[in-house]
């Protein structure tokens, strides 16, 4: 009984798994910033199965604020309003457009930082709930695979080389965009 | 991930007597993590950049914490349904609670922040603020020096039955009856551990908290403060023991607190402070969560500055018996079965409706049982004719109240006590 039991639980929890990565919030601007600064703490099936007035959105984020979550720009905080009261919001929601915010730009890599969200943990030169770029650069100059693997984990996210808080997964950028921020952030050394 | 922390783990998860911000500044928090070298390592780790092991799990598992998929393996998963996995939580349908004690593996689930691995041995419970004499007691100490009960009582989350509102407030999707459950729980007497401590003539309300912490470290601890009233009450306990087996992980080990027939926040899990307070505790889980206007508004509205804490339940039932959409013959019996209950008082009667809330007829009541237990009612039906038949059950409680039919809106969606309707299938 207790072994179906686990083997259910293994099961269930696999399938959670894929469920989780399968469900993201619809592609519209400031989606990306979205998913970035609250998958840090909690799954995004706590947007996707809402459906709240812009007041409440208001409410929610602050609440959020209340409970710690890491500090938004005001210029943040309004995208991320946005986004929710029109694509979550109590009137029906506007078809899926482009991420506006996550698109290309005159600093790219900039752009990229900003739509990810990497500088609500990341600073070039301080550490804040990240280690700053400028250390891991030169934790891992003389590493020649460095720029390979660091791509692959800013996609993948995970936890344990900095400490212990855990980095969000970033599934949505691509292979390329994660490689040219992994050379970028390699190139900060002091 | 490309390595693991060479250095020792640090000390975050020892329980000892640790200064606790009962002001709640970020600062002082972020301080307390920091100084013990958890969460943020401020000085740089020695580290091997290696390919990391393949993951055994697919979550990312924070050290000092317990993986969801640990924890639900106490869980029965034939049942058992997960509404989020940061935060974890979960609880069982209405038809599977057709139990007089709920048992552990379908206990409700919830989580605001990480489940936190405690080592018993070293927990500790710190008994400070308005008291003649701050306590610190081991987990042995405390069950040694204090004299031992066992009750039976609900435990119910506030946001339990959440889905019956319309529209949908934001929180964790409980439906209509999910988010509770009455096991039995063994523990010591708060009064007794507070009046130990002496507690001052001025005090108000004792807040506890719990060594729960989240995914980052700006994150604000769960405290929540009850009423002196409630504390004292003798149902009021410090828990270590659930259906006579140490409490899992996950619902509070080593020691929590248990205040019957609350909203279930009060109930901090993982306690290791105790404060007692001259006024209610500040905090977010305090003035901006677990939060109720104090007169219904308007579906949609936002919380009214006036709003109060959330206290006692209001008078609850659920039918557990027959499932939903079970399939039966005319003359065939049904035998309709439940569970009445209520936060402050008695459950009084119980009725069933065959016609949608027309009418309604009188319930046999099980004998009543602990004070902060749910009480069974049955009702047996035998059907004419073939087609579908709903069963509402309606309960009341001593002071007259009774479920509405549709609970009054709130913004952030508490205390849904709605009649609960189960239909079946009659078949010629």
């Amino acid at each position: 009984m207790r072994a179906v039991g686990i083997l259910t639980a293994v099961a269930a929890l696999a399938a959670l798994a894929t469920a989780a990565e399968a469900r993201e919030l619809t592609s519209g601007p400031g989606a990306g910033l979205t998913t970035a600064r609250c998958a840090i703490c909690h799954d995004l099936e706590h947007i996707l199965r809402s459906r709240l007035s812009r007041g409440e959105w208001e409410d929610v984020l602050a609440n959020m604020r209340q409970r710690g979550m890491p500090p938004l720009a005001d210029s943040e905080q309004r995208v991320i309003l946005d986004y929710l009261a029109a694509y979550y919001g109590r009137d029906p929601a506007p078809a899926p457009a482009p991420d506006t915010h996550a698109a290309g730009g005159a600093d790219p890599v900039a752009k990229m930082l900003d739509a990810n969200a990497c500088n609500g943990c990341h600073t070039v030169d301080r550490k804040l709930v990240g280690p700053a770029f400028r250390d891991i650069a030169a934790k891992y100059a003389a590493d020649a695979g460095a720029a390979a693997r660091l791509a692959a984990k800013i996609r993948s996210g995970g936890a344990g080389a900095w400490g212990d808080v855990p980095m969000p997964p970033n599934p949505k950028l691509s292979e390329a965009d994660a490689l040219s921020l992994a050379r970028w952030v390699l190139d900060r050394k002091p | 991930m490309f390595s693991t922390l060479g250095a020792p783990r640090p000390a975050r998860r020892e329980h000892k007597a640790k200064e606790v911000p009962m002001d709640e500044s970020r600062r002082s928090f972020l301080a307390r993590v920091a100084g013990t070298g958890a969460i943020v390592a401020l000085a740089d780790p020695p580290l091997v950049f290696a390919q990391a092991p393949a993951p055994a799990a697919p979550e990312p598992v924070i050290p000092g914490t317990v993986s969801n998929a640990d924890v639900l393996k106490g869980k029965d998963m034939s049942v058992f349904k997960v509404h989020s996995e940061r935060p974890l939580t979960g609880s069982v349908p209405a038809e599977a609670h057709d139990f007089d004690v709920t048992p552990t593996e379908r206990m409700f689930i919830r989580n605001n922040l990480l489940t936190p691995d405690i080592d018993a041995a070293q927990h500790k419970l710190t008994i400070k603020g308005l008291v003649d004499k701050e306590l610190t007691l081991s987990v042995d100490e405390l069950k040694r020096t204090f004299k031992a009960v066992t009750l039976q009582a609900m435990l119910e989350c506030a946001g339990s039955g959440r889905t019956g509102f319309q529209p949908t407030p934001r929180g964790t999707p409980w439906s209509p009856t999910g988010g509770m459950g009455c096991p039995k729980w063994t523990g010591v007497r708060l009064a007794d551990v507070l009046r130990a401590a002496g507690v001052k003539a001025n005090a108000v309300h004792v807040a506890g908290q719990g060594a729960d912490f989240g995914a980052v470290p700006t994150l604000a601890p769960v405290i929540r403060s009850i009423p002196m009233s409630k504390a004292m009450e003798e149902n009021t306990l410090i828990a270590w023991d659930m259906n006579g087996a140490p409490l899992p992980k996950v619902h509070g080990y080593p020691i929590r607190l248990l205040v019957p027939g609350w909203a279930g926040s009060a109930s901090t899990k993982w306690l290791h402070t105790l404060t007692v307070l001259d006024a209610p505790f500040k905090g977010t889980y305090m003035d901006d969560s677990y939060r109720i206007p104090r007169y219904p508004v308007a579906p949609g509205e936002r919380m009214p500055k006036d709003a109060v804490s959330t206290e006692a339940w209001p008078v609850k039932s659920m039918i557990t018996a027959p499932a939903p959409n079970a399939k039966f013959r005319v003359g065939e019996p049904i035998l309709v079965r439940g569970k009445a209950w209520v936060g402050d008082g008695a459950i009084e009667r119980v009725e069933v409706s065959l016609d949608e809330g027309v009418t309604w007829q009188a319930a046999q009541l099980d004998p009543r049982g602990d004070k902060y237990a749910w009480r069974g009612f049955r009702f047996l039906h035998r059907p004419q004719r073939p087609g579908y038949q709903t069963f509402l059950a309606r309960a009341w409680d001593d002071k007259g109240n009774a479920q509405p039919l549709v609970s009054p809106w709130n913004p952030l969606g508490y205390f849904w006590n709605g009649v609960h309707r189960v239909g079946v299938t009659v078949e010629a």
